[in-house]
C-alpha cells in the first residue's frame, strides 16, 4: 500500500480498525488521514453511531403472555 | 446437584435436560426466551413472526439436546438454532423481493475522495434525535429486512445482539474475517440509509 491514503481505502479499513485487527503501520496511516479529513471524521462518527442507533430502535420486549404460551406449547409438543 | 446460593450454569441445565429433567429445560427457556424473542424480531423484521420463531427454536433445541455436546457455549448453540429458525420462516413466507440497499453505499470521486460534504456525510449520527421513535423503529426494521441474508445475519448478531466476532463466526460457521467483511458492508449500507432518512426528513 502506498504511503498516502484516500477516503475510499480508509473507509474499507474501518471495521478492522475498530476490531483492533489492523497492523500498526496501517492504523497510524488511517489515523493521519482522518485527522486531516473532515469528511472522513464525519464518516467515522456516523459509521460508529449506526449500530447503536439501530440497536436502540429495534429493542423488543417479550410480550407477557408469550412465556406461558411457550411453555404450554413445549409441554404439548415434547 | 444444586449448590445453595449458586445458579446452575447453562451447560449444567442442558446436561440435566438432556437426561430427561424437563424443569431444567424450562429454566433454560425462562433464561433465554427474551433474548431469543428479541433476536427473532430483528431477524424477521416483524414482531408478528417472532413468537413462531421462538417456539420453533426452543422445540428444536429440546429435541436436539442429545446432540449438544458442550463444544460451544449453550447460548452459541441456541443462537444458531434460532437464527436458522428465523431464516426458515423468512423463506416459507416467500417475501416479495425488496429493493437492495446498495444505493446507500458511500460515493467517492475519481480520486477516491468522499463526494458529499462533511455535513451531509454526518447526518446519520443524528437520526435518533431528528426522527421520531416510531418512525425510526419501523424504518430500522424495514432496512434490516432489505439486507441480503448474507449480511443480515452477521450484522444482527454482531451489532444488534452485541456478540463478539469470534462467537458470531461460530454461530454462522464462518471465518471471523468473513464476518467482519459482511458486518462492515451492512454497516456501510445502513449508515447511508440512516443518512437518507434524515436528509428526507429535513
Amino acid at each position: 500500500m502506498s504511503e498516502s491514503m484516500v477516503c475510499r481505502s480508509g473507509v474499507e479499513l474501518l471495521m478492522d480498525y475498530f476490531e483492533g485487527t489492523l497492523p500498526a503501520d496501517v492504523r497510524s496511516r488511517l489515523d493521519r488521514h482522518v485527522a486531516g479529513c473532515p469528511r472522513c471524521q464525519a464518516f467515522v462518527a456516523s459509521y460508529r453511531a449506526t449500530p447503536q442507533i439501530l440497536r436502540e430502535a429495534t429493542v423488543a420486549s417479550l410480550p407477557g403472555e408469550l412465556e406461558a404460551s411457550l411453555l404450554r406449547f413445549l409441554r404439548d409438543n415434547r | 446437584m444444586d449448590v445453595p446460593g449458586r445458579e446452575a450454569s447453562d451447560e449444567e441445565l442442558a446436561a440435566r435436560a438432556a437426561a430427561g429433567d424437563d424443569p431444567a429445560f424450562e429454566s433454560l427457556v425462562r433464561r433465554y426466551q427474551a433474548r431469543v424473542y428479541r433476536l427473532a424480531c430483528r431477524m424477521t423484521g416483524a414482531e408478528r413472526d417472532a413468537p413462531d420463531v421462538v417456539q420453533e427454536a426452543f422445540l428444536q433445541a429440546y429435541r436436539g439436546l442429545a446432540r449438544f455436546r458442550g463444544e460451544s457455549k449453550f447460548s452459541t448453540w441456541l443462537y444458531r438454532i434460532a437464527t436458522n429458525a428465523a431464516l426458515m420462516l423468512r423463506r416459507s413466507h416467500a417475501r416479495s423481493p425488496t429493493e437492495p440497499l446498495e444505493e446507500y453505499l458511500p460515493e467517492f470521486d475519481g480520486d477516491g475522495r468522499h463526494r458529499s460534504s462533511a455535513a451531509d456525510i454526518g447526518l446519520a449520527t443524528r437520526a435518533d434525535e431528528l426522527i421520531d421513535r416510531k418512525h425510526l423503529a419501523a424504518s430500522a426494521h424495514a432496512a434490516i429486512e432489505r439486507l441480503p441474508d448474507l449480511y443480515r445475519e452477521p450484522f444482527v448478531l454482531r451489532d444488534l445482539e452485541e456478540m463478539d466476532t469470534a462467537e458470531v463466526a461460530q454461530v454462522l460457521g464462518l471465518e471471523p474475517a468473513t464476518v467482519r467483511q459482511r458486518v462492515h458492508r451492512a454497516r456501510l449500507m445502513l449508515r447511508g440509509y440512516l443518512n437518507h432518512l434524515v436528509a428526507v426528513k429535513s
